[in-house]
């Protein structure tokens, strides 16, 4: 096997054909609050929507304003025009904006005669007692009905089998990014992102693999020597040319808070054999992953500093998708804890289409020029 | 028929210098910045850190033939050709069209530095206002920067708006200024500084009866309001200057100094030539950096 599917960002079709020839289904999902391991415990393949490389989302338009968020928009357009061809679609509250690619994939759906399963489950924003124990709720009817449909029950054993082997590539993806605290760290920051995004269509045993051959090799890579270490943080960013642009310019991306970096793979799961449901909501909403929730807010800008200081970082892009609900306006309350560390931040509004390429490269490149005084 | 005369409101006066105190230069060090803006470039040589000779000219459509037409018009009279240039830096958009660059630097930085000397050590903040963009920079006494945010994705804002409103009311875009002040009463703002918008809104004022003078008025407040708001998202410090074409244009100027409560220092140079200067000025720095690392 060659792990070289690791950097192709195409969205890939041959996980889910393989998955589905075998007569097993294969389910969509956007956020990640959404546990796959309940999906594999049912069977269910499940396949992190994202919509790298859409560059008209024109059909889902129609749908839904241009004023809404490109990236939900590009999705619900990859849906429509079959990129993504799956059984149907299990969704989080995980923000607005996403929230209605089901609501409207149910209709599109619905006229055009697709038969599709669809789910939706509320992921609180607040973390609490009471909020895990509504979430654990929602958890286990989405459980149910991913059962009922696909005829095999979710058990508890069924989700520490698939646990055994996600918590296996939240491992090797911990050993990935120790790769970045190099001095002069083997892997891109756009090569990491790459490499991430190929998790979100691939089975979770191919994915190990081929993870395990590249670490193997990574080590003998030629190290990155860059002008600066830079930390990217901000809206969901599916795109590695984005990246690509900014280290084209002598920046070296060495550390990430982003939907699609380590921090939604987080650390390893530790379930309670006694309340193996309740245990995997409280992990799921423990986890601090983006500014959705309205409590915490002041641990993310904490874990965001402690991650500089981990990383080496010199400077921060935050990169904010027009229209973005969690991180439109993290900059006020981050900005003072980034300066208290001398760690600057450069802000760049972007769009799901990366029109604006030449706009990031200036801003990305006078970025480096100040950081390397 | 009479002919009609066509008349290019929006073409500002193009300009060469030569430092009338410099008629014979024997230095050590010739250094050029070429700046290849979306709408001006401009060539600065100095002379041991001493600007020599530059231009100022309007950008073709050929960005290397700008560049090297810049160059050869700063150096006309001055004796010099481009083999007495010992090292050249492009910066603007066209940075990387200067046939004759060593080496290119963005024009956020070059323009810091520029500004450093045009306006002094003394300044903090600056307001690069140029042909198709916009920057708020703040720099150390050095001219080095130390945080910058750009406009995004369109003109608005930006010198070519100015031109494209020159144009509608047929006015010269070197007279807009002193003409936005020939009013009773501060007009409300056009409601957008987007140039389209702007301009069929302008479109209508006219129509509505409004003098140019007020419709003048009008879309220079709109111009200040927007930098200022940009300006305010990255920090006012004093001191505070304008760099760029539009700080040529008082009525913008005047409307930025009044919203953002602050005076903007008077340069000492040519507004418009402050990133190709920082540009030299770095090209300066690094040629004598590399001879202090070779005599050691």
């Amino acid at each position: 096997m060659s792990y070289q599917k690791l950097f192709d960002t195409k969205i890939s079709s041959d996980s889910v054909k393989a998955w589905k020839a075998s007569g097993k289904k294969a389910m969509g999902y956007v956020c990640c609050h959404v546990p796959e391991e309940i999906l594999y415990a049912a069977d269910v393949l499940p396949v992190r929507l994202r919509a790298t490389d859409c560059v008209d989302s024109s059909d889902a338009e129609a749908w839904m304003s241009s004023f809404s968020c490109s990236y939900a928009r590009s999705i619900l357009q990859y849906l429509m025009n079959g990129t993504y061809e799956l059984d149907g679609l299990v969704q989080s509250q995980g923000c607005m904006m996403q929230a209605r690619i089901i609501d409207n994939w149910e209709h599109i759906a619905k006229v055009n005669n697709k038969e599709q399963f669809t789910h939706f489950i509320g992921a609180p924003r607040m973390n609490s007692d009471i909020t895990v124990k509504f979430y654990k709720e929602e958890l286990q009817e989405m459980a149910d009905a991913l059962g009922k449909f696909t005829g095999k029950a979710v058990t508890d054993e069924a989700i520490k089998a698939a646990v055994a082997k996600t918590n296996e590539t939240r491992k090797l993806i911990a050993e990935l990014y120790a790769l970045r605290k190099e001095k002069n760290p083997v892997v891109t920051g756009a090569e990491v992102l790459s490499i991430c995004l190929a998790q979100c269509d691939t089975t979770v045993d191919e994915y190990n693999a081929m993870l395990k051959e590249f670490l193997a090799e990574a080590k003998t890579r030629k190290p990155i020597e860059g002008r600066a270490r830079l930390m990217l943080i901000g809206s969901a960013l599916d795109n590695p040319e984005f990246i690509k642009v900014i280290e084209e310019k002598g920046g070296v991306v060495v550390a990430d808070y982003n939907c699609f970096g380590e921090r939604t793979f987080g650390a390893p799961i530790e379930l309670d054999d006694n309340d193996v449901m309740g245990s995997l909501a409280k992990y799921y909403l423990d986890r601090n992953t983006c500014p959705r929730e309205l409590d915490n807010r002041p641990a993310i800008h904490k874990e965001i500093v402690e991650l500089c200081k981990e990383y080496g970082v010199q400077g921060v892009v935050y990169q904010k998708m027009q229209n973005c609900e969690c991180w439109g306006g993290e900059t006020y309350y981050l900005e003072p804890d980034l300066k208290a560390i001398g760690v600057p931040m450069l802000q760049v509004e972007r769009e799901e289409q990366m029109a604006n390429a030449g706009q990031l490269a200036i801003r990305a490149e006078a970025f480096i020029e100040m950081l390397e005084k | 028929m009479a002919e009609i005369e066509k008349v290019e409101y929006w073409r500002w006066t193009e300009s060469n210098w030569k430092n009338p105190d410099i008629p014979d230069w024997h230095g050590s060090l010739i250094t050029a910045g070429v700046d290849i803006g979306s709408t001006s470039t401009q060539a600065v040589i100095l002379a041991d850190g001493i600007p020599y000779a530059y231009s100022n000219m309007r950008t073709g459509s050929n960005s290397p033939d700008s560049a090297i037409g810049a160059i050869n018009w700063a150096m006309k009279d001055t004796g010099l050709t481009l083999e007495d240039i010992t090292y050249t830096i492009g910066t603007g958009h066209g940075r990387v069209n200067v046939p004759v660059s060593n080496k290119t630097v963005t024009e956020i930085t070059c323009h810091a530095r520029g500004a450093n000397f045009i306006y002094g050590p003394s300044i903090r903040t600056i307001l690069d206002m140029g042909g198709q963009d916009c920057k708020a920079i703040h720099c150390d006494e050095n001219g080095a920067v130390t945080s910058f945010m750009m406009n995004d994705k369109c003109a608005a804002g930006t010198g070519r708006g100015m031109e494209v409103i020159a144009n509608l009311l047929a006015v010269r875009v070197e007279d807009i200024g002193d003409m936005s002040f020939q009013i009773d009463e501060e007009p409300a703002p056009v409601s957008s500084t987007c140039v389209i918008f702007a301009k069929s809104e302008a479109t209508k004022l006219m129509r509505a009866g409004w003098s140019k003078e007020k419709v003048l008025a009008a879309y220079c407040h709109a111009m200040a309001l927007r930098v200022a708001r940009l300006l305010e998202r990255n920090g006012m410090e004093p001191d505070f200057a304008i760099t760029g074409g539009i700080a040529k244009n008082k009525g913008v100027v005047k409307r930025i100094e009044r919203i953002m409560g602050v005076e903007a220092l008077q340069p000492k140079w040519d507004t418009q030539i402050a990133g190709a200067v920082g540009a030299a000025l770095i090209a300066k720095d690094l040629v004598e950096k590399k001879r202090a690392k070779a005599a050691q």
